[in-house]
């Protein structure tokens, strides 16, 4: 079971709609997950407890100190995009293991 | 019929006055109409229950934290304060409502009924030219909190029923034009990324997109440019509103003085030191919004999960209006920063500008407004009109919010709980439609909507073939302004030749 959080400025609507879309994805290739949403600060603080964190590219070097704990960091440019979301969840989650 | 009598007192005084059973029952209801499994609708029953009563917590406490400085202020300068920012607006929304006797429970009704007539106008849209479903469930509560008292305001003898109904018709207009006019921006900057926003500055991304190209010259953009590196801090919520609170808190408790905040605040110990006590007092800020912000999570990520089944069912070929970061990927994130910290040039003006001009309510910059607002700006201006735009169009920004928000808040009151919603579309049209509301009452409550209304009927006429293109079929809507462009440039050279 994968753990991934999606995170966002005040964690409330982007990283919701994230969630909501990596759901979909997932369901689609056959990943199963918990997927949690929240802020910035607090995916900041906790990261490293995660196996995937999911937020805007905008925000992605705030993460940097998690990528290099070996947690995938996964950023986007549109956030609605399923297109982007799957290739993305292909080629940093499915081949990379 | 006799016998309904008690049942009815016992659902009113239960659940319909009790805003916490009454969103915990729609949550209930909502799950059970959606066939989901009975254990998860008791988990979703809890969960907005426990998270309506986590709001009101913070929601105490950010009002209650103010006070003190609030009445400080009253007696020192004869001055009311409001902090511009959704959360603070809503917890003062929430404090008129029930300082004027009335139930806050009204707040979830409006958002249905005015998520149901989006729904309507989405519906209808051959005839609406309405393309946008609102469903970012958050600011669908500040709104419809904040709306809720102007209407109470403006209407005070009016019946619960009348004014969940009036309301509700005139939030889901404004929602769903005001979602419909950023269809256009939206997908010029995302290229066609299938979105709209449905925020907190609707009508400020349109008029952004009307004149940031006319400002400056989209080639000089703000990509080349080098920002400090400490400005990320401000990326973090409770880091950017404690330095914020510390700034302003600090300035205020520090001009009324050591010895009047004794006097005034139970909760500046004997032996505690000034400065300590004003960190503390900001700091507490910031904790309260968290905890606000935890409850709002808590029982919005329910109603976002099924406003975005409802549409992507029942509305095949409308667009999703969303939160306003959904964009910020779209940008450089300069242009992030740079509408940050030119929205806080503009604001910290105005503000001083208040000050001078000895106004009776003194603003103090919250951070949603100042931050997600101009960033928003800034991300539209930079890709039409550069780095001067980019500066600029959140500068002026600033100001239209303290000024705006300033009258607000004097003048539907809201200042005697410290608060007004702040972001822009509400520091600039819904001050216009309360005072219209105001003084032209029922008359004024119509033509507003009727107003709103045209809006979307205007920019059908004036691009009929590429309306709904632009939302459906991005790349064939590319190919047809490609051909208008084309044989315009043909016309013109048989223009010459005669």
């Amino acid at each position: 079971m994968l753990k991934v959080i999606a995170a966002c400025g005040s964690g409330m609507g982007s990283s919701q709609i994230i969630k909501m879309k990596l759901e979909k994805v997932f369901k689609k290739l056959g990943i199963e997950a918990n997927i949690y949403h929240t802020n910035i600060g607090d995916a900041k603080s906790q990261a490293a407890n995660y196996d995937v964190v999911v937020c805007s590219d905008s925000l992605i070097g705030t993460f940097a100190n998690a990528a290099a704990k070996k947690v995938i960091v996964i950023g986007l440019k549109n956030l609605l995009s399923e297109k982007e979301i799957e290739e993305k969840v292909l080629a940093k989650i499915v081949n990379a293991q | 019929m006799e016998f309904l009598m008690p049942v009815w007192e016992f659902f009113q005084n239960n659940i319909l006055t009790k805003p916490q059973f009454f969103i915990g029952f729609i949550v209930f209801i909502g799950y059970l109409l959606l066939q989901r499994p009975i254990y998860e609708a008791i988990a979703g029953f809890i969960k907005a229950v426990v998270g309506y009563m986590i709001l009101n917590v913070a929601s105490g406490g950010l009002v209650g934290n103010f006070r003190p400085v609030l009445a400080g202020l009253k007696d020192r300068f004869d001055l009311s304060a409001a902090v511009i920012d959704p959360y603070f607006g809503q917890a003062a929304a929430q404090a008129s409502i029930e300082n004027a006797g009335r139930s806050f429970s009204m707040m979830m009704v409006v958002l249905l009924i005015a998520f149901s007539i989006n729904i309507l106008l989405v519906l209808f849209r051959r005839y609406t030219k309405i393309r946008t479903l609102f469903i970012t469930g958050h600011v669908m509560v500040q709104q419809s909190s904040t709306a809720l008292w102007l209407v109470i305001f403006c209407f005070p003898q009016l019946q619960d029923m009348g004014v969940v109904c009036m309301l509700g018709v005139l939030l889901g207009t404004y929602w769903s034009v005001g979602s419909n006019l950023t269809v256009e921006p939206c997908q010029q900057l995302t290229e066609g990324g299938g979105f709209a926003t449905g925020h907190q500055q609707m009508f400020g991304i349109w008029i952004v997109s009307k004149i940031a190209g006319k400002i400056g010259n989209k080639e000089k953009s703000l990509e080349n440019l080098k920002l400090p590196g400490f400005l990320s801090i401000f990326n973090e919520n409770v880091v950017a509103t404690g330095i914020l609170m510390f700034i302003f808190f600090g300035v205020i408790i520090t001009i009324l003085g050591p010895e009047l905040m004794h006097k005034i605040d139970p909760s500046f110990s004997a032996n505690q030191s000034f400065l300590f006590f004003i960190i503390e007092k900001s700091f507490n800020f910031a904790v309260y919004l968290t905890i606000l912000q935890l409850g709002v999570r808590m029982f919005v990520s329910e109603l976002t999960e099924s406003f975005q089944g409802i549409s992507s069912k029942i509305l095949p070929g409308s667009m999703p209006a969303v939160d306003c970061a959904a964009t910020y990927g779209f940008g450089h994130p300069n242009a992030v920063t740079f509408g940050f910290l030119f929205g806080a040039l503009g604001q910290f003006l105005a503000i001083i500008g208040l000050i001078v001009f000895q106004s009776p309510i003194l603003i103090i910059s919250g951070f949603v407004p100042l931050f997600f607002d101009n960033a928003t700006f800034a991300v539209f201006a930079n890709r039409l009109g550069g780095l001067r735009a980019a500066a600029i169009i959140p500068f002026v920004s600033g100001i239209i919010q303290v000024l705006g928000g300033g009258f607000a808040a004097y003048f539907f009151t809201t200042g005697n709980f410290g608060g007004w919603h702040g972001n822009f579309d509400w520091d600039t049209l819904w001050p216009v439609i309360g005072v219209i509301m105001n003084y032209g009452q029922y008359i004024g409550v119509v033509a507003v909507i009727l107003i709103l209304l045209a809006i979307p009927q205007i920019i059908y006429y004036r691009s009929k073939d590429t309306y709904f293109l632009i939302a459906e079929d991005y790349d064939q809507y590319l190919e047809v302004m490609e051909q208008k462009k084309r044989s315009a440039e043909k016309l013109e050279v048989t223009a010459q030749k005669v």
